[in-house]
């Protein structure tokens, strides 16, 4: 054999070891890819499916800041998962060390593919490769990294879970939020109850308000006033950013859950100033159901948040003036106890108000036979002959809307049933226990060290 | 006498004659396996042995053990505290020659062979200790200005007894840095001592054969050095014993520089006053190819290079007194940085 031919032999035994090498490496490093690429997807559907269910479960506000935080945690989740992929590629040096520890070669890969490219390596070498070559079944590839598809699989895998899972979840989690009596666009509140507040800008929604000219007169002066007090907040150009953030928020939210937020209606709110003979309405207005009526009502107003899908679907004007025909979604047990109490004249102005809490659907319960459903706007001041609204009015944009607590959980507090569970049938009665009687030599130093 | 191959040996040439001289002197020395197998290694490589143990657990014997096993020439000095370095080298001395004149010839001393035991070293004074530094290290003599060229192979083993201590010298850190591995004897356990006691007080002594025969044992060893010589380190190796060396090395050294300073081990910070110098290196890897070709590999293992790193470190790491008076020694100190350097901690 020519010296030529043992070399080429030598070159090729070589060959196949480091072949085996090279596939050993192209798995790790197929396994590194699949790690980073699967779990860059598994948080971006993960994080999407969060995203999408916050879109219904969340207000505008909660909504962007959940966003924003998983916004966050998601680019340093893939961030994370990109670098522990990138670190977890293999050079053909590492690869064979690897292979030499699974396999238990004692180093025989690693001195291969480090000194290959030696010039010199010494009588050993034909020696070194002959004796590796003899192990190369088990520094095959397969033998080395069994696994195909990385265990970043299971994660991807979660994630598609939980993505189906959100669709569901958003429509269970999530209450009807729609405001009753729907195509309802006129509605009448009292001016005192009302909670004014500057509108978000660039809201689209609003409200046409209409009142007598005395009413209008009362309600600019308290915008006055609240514009006075509130001007400096007003004017802020931190509250302009987080309006407009929120708008955002509320933009995206409509977009995920199909809001068609072009298609809002505006909302013919219709004043009534109670404050210019509440003297007189006082007298005749019990003060447990003032106080429900002005808590109720100052509270539907209050809520800023959008809530509802169809917010701007109210009662209009004309039906508010008819008894209901039957209790709208969210009237509650008290609208049909109004009904009765339709006939008692002295309760008209109590019944304009039930009327209006009938359509937030917060009414506590505390009407009776003393409310009554036939509140007619136009009797509540006087005779019908008084001013028409309108006619000597003015519109003013507010932000008030219908809304429904319920998703935020504060309908009804949850009571808990009174359970009495039997005792054992070997189980003594609780008795007291018998209080230890303190040693009067011990009296003065307990009594010294608690007056301290 | 001997039937182990010549010329250019083979990896499974040199296990077989290691087997093969392990078992000779395993005629004579029960148990201290380890320390015959770090003994063999140590010649193998061209280093030198500190053999440290108690008085009775055979430490010159298993040094003429192997004198007699290799055939090679074989001298003992025994260190005492008036021992002169002369005593060691050899002197100039005036002989008369046939034609009546009288002239100075070199007379050579213990040092000239190839096995050298130096019994308790640490009974002589520093300057007789020293006196063996240049035979140690360049293998050659310098008396009155003329250098003597040793005959390869050389081999030296001292001897520490460590408990009695009244009246002697510790060797200076210089000359413990020499000796490629320090091998310690302990006692023998309870079967071996029986053994040691059937084999020693019978009327027949065991016989020590020797394995190469007197005219080429030289050159046979010299060849299983050279093959040693010829086992690959692969990058990742030497990296690795690096590694250890510098972990012995304590961060609050002025000597270390700052790079250095990031490997570091708390115990080895707290215990050591000195760590390894870089002949440790050269021993951790010398070491580990001997145990490599023991294995049938032509390539050095993590494995091989710990399973000599108490012996090739132990030694050069200097403990200060918070060691000592916690009780822990250089060996403590060496497992300790093996499993921190193992561990990816440093």
């Amino acid at each position: 054999m020519s010296f030529s031919s043992q070399d080429r032999r030598a070159d090729e035994k070589l060959g196949r070891i480091l072949g085996r090498v090279a596939s050993v490496r192209t798995r790790l490093n197929s396994l590194a890819l699949q790690h980073a690429i699967f779990y860059t997807l598994a948080i971006a559907i993960a994080g999407g499916a969060v995203v999408f269910a916050g879109a219904y479960l969340l207000s505008p506000l909660a909504f962007l800041v959940g966003t924003s935080v998983l916004a966050i945690i998601g680019c340093a989740g893939i961030a994370s998962a990109v670098g522990a992929g990138w670190r977890m590629r293999v050079s053909r040096v590492r690869a064979a060390a690897i292979a030499d520890d699974r396999a238990e070669l004692k180093g025989r890969l690693s001195t291969i593919v480090a000194l290959a490219n030696h010039q010199v390596r010494g009588s050993l070498w034909p020696y070194l490769v002959e004796d590796t070559l003899g192990y190369q079944d088990q520094f095959a590839a397969a033998r080395i990294e069994r696994r195909r598809v990385s265990r970043a699989i299971y994660p991807l895998a979660a994630a598609f879970v939980l993505a189906a899972l959100a669709i569901p979840i958003s429509k269970i989690k999530h209450p009807p939020q729609i405001a009753p009596g729907g195509g309802q666009t006129d509605m009448t509140v009292d001016l005192d109850d009302l909670d004014l507040r500057p509108a978000d800008p660039g809201d689209e929604s609003g409200m046409q308000v209409t009142a007598d000219a005395a009413t209008m007169r009362r309600l600019g002066d308290k915008l006055a006033r609240l514009g006075a007090a509130g001007g400096e907040a007003g004017g802020n150009s931190l509250n302009q950013l987080v309006n407009r953030a929120r708008d955002m928020a509320g933009h995206l939210q409509s977009k995920l859950t199909g809001r068609q937020t072009a298609s809002k209606q505006r909302l013919n709110l219709r004043l009534a100033d109670a404050g210019g003979d509440q003297d007189q309405n006082e007298i005749h207005r019990a003060p447990e159901t003032q106080k429900n009526r002005r808590g109720d009502v100052a509270g539907q107003f209050e809520q800023d948040q959008p809530k509802s899908n169809h917010e701007l679907d109210l009662p209009r004007e004309d039906d508010l003036r008819q008894p209901s025909s039957g209790p709208s979604p969210g009237v509650d047990e008290s609208g049909a106890e109004a009904d009765s109490g339709k006939d008692n004249p002295g309760n008209r102005d109590n019944g304009a108000t039930d009327r209006k809490i009938q359509q937030s659907g917060e009414n506590g319960g505390g009407g009776g036979a003393a409310h009554g459903i036939g509140a007619d706007p136009d009797t509540l001041f006087g005779a019908p002959a008084a001013s028409k609204l309108g006619t000597e009015g003015f519109e003013i944009a507010i932000e008030a809307r219908p809304v429904d607590h319920g998703a935020k959980g504060a309908g009804r507090a949850y009571v808990a049933p009174r359970v009495r569970a039997p005792l054992s049938l070997n189980q003594a009665p609780d008795e007291p226990v018998a209080r230890a009687a303190v040693p009067a030599d011990d009296r003065t130093t307990i009594r010294r060290v608690f007056e301290r | 006498m001997s039937d182990v191959q010549a010329e250019t040996p083979t990896v499974a040439d040199f296990a077989r004659t290691f087997r093969r001289i392990q078992a000779e002197i395993h005629k004579l020395i029960i148990g201290h396996e380890q320390a015959v197998e770090e003994l063999l290694s140590a010649l193998f490589v061209g280093g030198h042995v500190l053999i440290e143990g108690v008085p009775g657990t055979g430490k010159t014997t298993l040094v003429k053990t192997l004198g007699l096993a290799l055939n090679l020439s074989f001298n003992r000095i025994q260190f005492t505290v008036d021992l002169m370095p002369a005593d060691i080298t050899g002197t100039r001395v005036i002989l008369s020659g046939e034609d009546g004149r009288r002239e100075f010839s070199f007379q050579p001393g213990p040092v000239f062979c190839h096995i050298l035991l130096g019994d308790e070293i640490n009974r002589a004074t520093p300057k007789t200790q020293s006196a063996l530094l240049e035979a140690m290290a360049e293998l050659q003599v310098t008396v009155s200005g003329t250098t003597y060229r040793l005959k390869p192979p050389y081999f030296v083993m001292a001897t520490l007894n460590p408990i009695e201590m009244e009246g002697t010298y510790p060797l200076p850190e210089a000359q413990l840095d020499r000796f490629l591995f320090k091998v310690r004897l302990n006692y023998p356990d309870e079967g071996e001592l029986t053994r040691i006691i059937s084999s020693t007080t019978g009327p027949e002594e065991a016989g020590v054969e020797a394995v190469f025969h007197a005219s080429e044992a030289a050159e046979r060893i010299e060849a299983l050095k050279r093959l040693v010589r010829e086992v690959m380190a692969a990058p990742a190796m030497e990296i690795y014993a690096a590694r250890l060396v510098r972990a012995t090395q304590p961060q609050n050294s002025r000597f270390v520089t700052g790079e250095a300073r990031a490997v570091h081990d708390e115990m080895v910070d707290r215990y050591v006053m000195f760590g390894s110098s870089p002949r440790g290196a050269q021993a951790l890897i010398l070491g580990a190819k001997v145990h490599a070709l023991l294995d049938g590999r032509a390539n050095i293992a993590r494995e091989d290079i710990e399973h000599v790193a108490v012996a090739a470190l132990a030694h050069r790491i200097m403990l200060n007194y918070a060691a000592l008076s916690d009780g822990i020694d250089a060996a403590q100190i060496v497992e300790r940085v093996i499993k921190s350097v193992r561990g990816g901690k440093l």
